[in-house]
C-alpha cells in the first residue's frame, strides 16, 4: 500500500515548482515539495472551515483499494473571494486533484489544483476563471 | 520518460515565496487581481487553492485620492491587506540582513526557534506589528464626544479579540498588565495617524522567523494614507530587552477593491496544523480531520 502511494507520489514530477505557501502556516513545515501527488475520486466530505478549507476524496486504485485523501486548501474566505460557493463542490462529486503530500502522512495533501466533474478548474486566481 | 518528467523541484525562492505582498495578476473576471501568500505554482497547475488570495484595488482605483471623512480627517477604513511584518520583520520592514540590532541573546533565541513552534499556528493573536495575507480595517469610531476610539478589526489574526486605540487624549496607565495588543493611544499629526503602544505581552513572535520581544516593547506607528490604494506604516520599535537601539521600519498596506468587506474567520474551529507532519490530531473528537465521515 505504502509502495503504491509512493509510486503515485513520485510518478508525477512537476517542472520548476515553487512550493505553495498556505498563509496560516508555512508549507514546508507540514508538506513536502518533493512529493507531488494527484488522483481522481469521489468527494466524501467538504469542510468550509478555518483556518483551512478541507476536501476529503475517496480514490480507488485498480485493485479496488480505497484511499481517502484529506486535501488542504486556503481559507474558505480566500475561495469565496474567487467567486465560488458551496454548491460548486460537494460530497458525491467526482473530482481530480493535484497537490503535495504531507511529510509524514502522505494522504494529507495540500491541493493546488482541483478539477470538477464538469471540467471546470476549481479556482479563480489564475488561468482562465470560469465564474 | 519519468526522468524527463522529474526534471526537478526548484526550492529557490522559498523566502521570496513567503513574501506577503508578492502580486498575482489575472485576467478577465473580478477578484483575480490581488495579493496572497506570495506562492506561485507551475503553469500546469490550474490554481492556487492551497494558498491565500486577497484581492486588491486595481491601479486605476488605487491611484484615486485619499477619501476624507465629514471632519476632514483621512478615511483609513480600507479594508487593507499588509502593512506589517509576516515572515521576517527585518526583511519585511526594509532592512538588510543583519541590520536589526538584536542583542546577542535575542538573536540566539530567534535563530533557535523553529517555524512550526510559533504560537500563531495555534490561532493565538499575531500581535503588533504583525499582519498576514488576510484583510483588516481601521474603524474610526465617533461618539457625541467626537472620534474617541479607533478599532482595528482583523479578518483573522486577532484570535477573537479586537485592538482598540484611545483617541480621547488619555495617557498610558502607569503599570498596565501586559496584553496581546497592549495599551494604545492615538493622535493625528496632520494627515498621519500616530499610535503609541505599551503594555504588550511577550506571548507572540513578531514574525514566523521567531524574532522575539519583551514586555518592555514600545511601538510607535505612523499611518499615512497616500492615495486610495496605499497606506504606509512607518514604525518605531523600542525594546531595550531585545534591541541595542530603537529600530525604524517601513511597511505598506494595500486597499482592497471598493466592494470588498471583511468576512468571518474563526481560526480555532478546524485547525489541523501539524497532523500532516505527524503530530497528533487534537480535533479528532470534533469529527474534523477524520479520514472518513463521522457516523450519523
Amino acid at each position: 500500500m505504502n509502495k503504491k502511494l509512493g509510486l503515485l507520489a513520485t510518478c508525477f514530477g512537476v517542472l520548476f515548482v515553487v512550493a505553495p505557501v498556505p498563509a496560516h502556516h508555512s508549507f514546508e513545515v507540514e508538506y513536502d515539495p518533493r512529493k507531488p501527488v494527484e488522483g481522481t475520486g469521489i468527494v466524501s466530505k467538504v469542510e468550509w472551515t478555518n483556518p483551512h478549507m478541507r476536501v476529503y476524496v475517496d480514490v480507488t486504485d485498480p485493485q479496488g483499494v480505497v484511499t481517502t485523501w484529506n486535501l488542504e486548501l486556503g481559507s474558505p474566505n480566500s475561495v469565496l473571494r474567487r467567486g465560488w460557493t458551496r454548491s460548486d463542490l460537494k460530497a458525491g462529486d467526482k473530482i481530480s486533484f493535484k497537490g503535495f503530500g504531507g511529510r509524514v502522512v502522505l494522504t494529507r495533501s495540500v491541493a493546488d489544483a482541483i478539477t470538477l466533474a464538469d471540467g471546470r478548474p476549481f479556482t479563480g486566481a489564475s488561468g482562465t476563471p470560469t465564474r | 520518460m519519468r526522468k524527463a518528467l522529474i526534471v526537478g523541484v526548484a526550492l529557490v525562492g522559498l523566502t521570496a515565496s513567503l513574501s506577503l505582498l508578492a502580486q498575482e495578476t489575472g485576467t478577465g473576471q473580478n477578484n483575480t487581481f490581488g495579493v496572497g501568500s506570495g506562492a506561485s505554482v507551475a503553469d500546469d497547475r490550474f490554481g492556487k487553492l492551497g494558498t491565500e488570495f486577497t484581492p486588491i484595488a486595481r491601479p486605476e482605483i488605487a491611484a484615486l485620492p485619499t477619501p476624507r471623512l465629514h471632519d476632514g480627517k483621512p478615511d483609513l477604513s480600507g479594508p487593507w491587506v499588509g502593512g506589517g511584518s509576516n515572515n521576517d520583520l527585518e526583511a519585511n520592514g526594509g532592512l538588510k540582513p543583519g541590520e536589526l540590532p538584536l542583542l546577542p541573546w535575542a538573536k540566539a533565541l530567534r535563530d533557535s526557534r523553529k517555524e512550526e513552534d510559533e504560537p500563531y499556528l495555534y490561532c493565538t493573536p499575531m500581535g503588533i506589528p504583525r499582519v498576514n495575507p488576510y484583510p483588516w480595517r481601521f474603524v474610526q469610531s465617533y461618539s457625541a464626544k467626537g472620534n474617541t476610539h479607533i478599532f482595528v478589526l482583523h479578518e483573522n489574526g486577532d484570535g477573537g479579540g479586537h485592538r482598540q486605540i484611545f483617541m480621547d487624549g488619555r495617557k498610558h496607565p502607569p503599570d498596565p498588565l501586559p496584553t496581546w495588543w497592549g495599551h494604545s493611544i492615538g493622535r493625528w499629526d496632520g494627515d498621519t495617524l500616530v499610535i503609541d503602544t505599551v503594555g504588550i505581552n511577550d506571548k507572540f513572535w513578531m514574525d514566523s522567523r521567531g524574532t522575539p520581544h519583551t514586555e518592555q516593547l514600545h511601538t510607535i506607528e505612523r499611518w499615512t494614507r497616500i492615495n486610495y490604494g496605499t497606506m504606509t506604516n512607518e514604525l518605531t520599535l523600542d525594546d531595550p530587552g531585545v534591541f541595542s537601539r530603537p529600530v525604524n521600519l517601513k511597511f505598506t498596506a494595500k486597499a482592497l477593491p471598493p466592494d470588498e468587506d471583511l468576512l468571518e474567520f474563526i481560526c480555532v474551529e478546524n485547525n489541523q496544523f501539524g497532523i500532516a507532519a505527524g503530530l497528533p490530531n487534537v480535533y479528532k473528537d470534533k469529527g474534523f480531520g477524520l479520514e472518513q465521515a463521522p457516523p450519523k
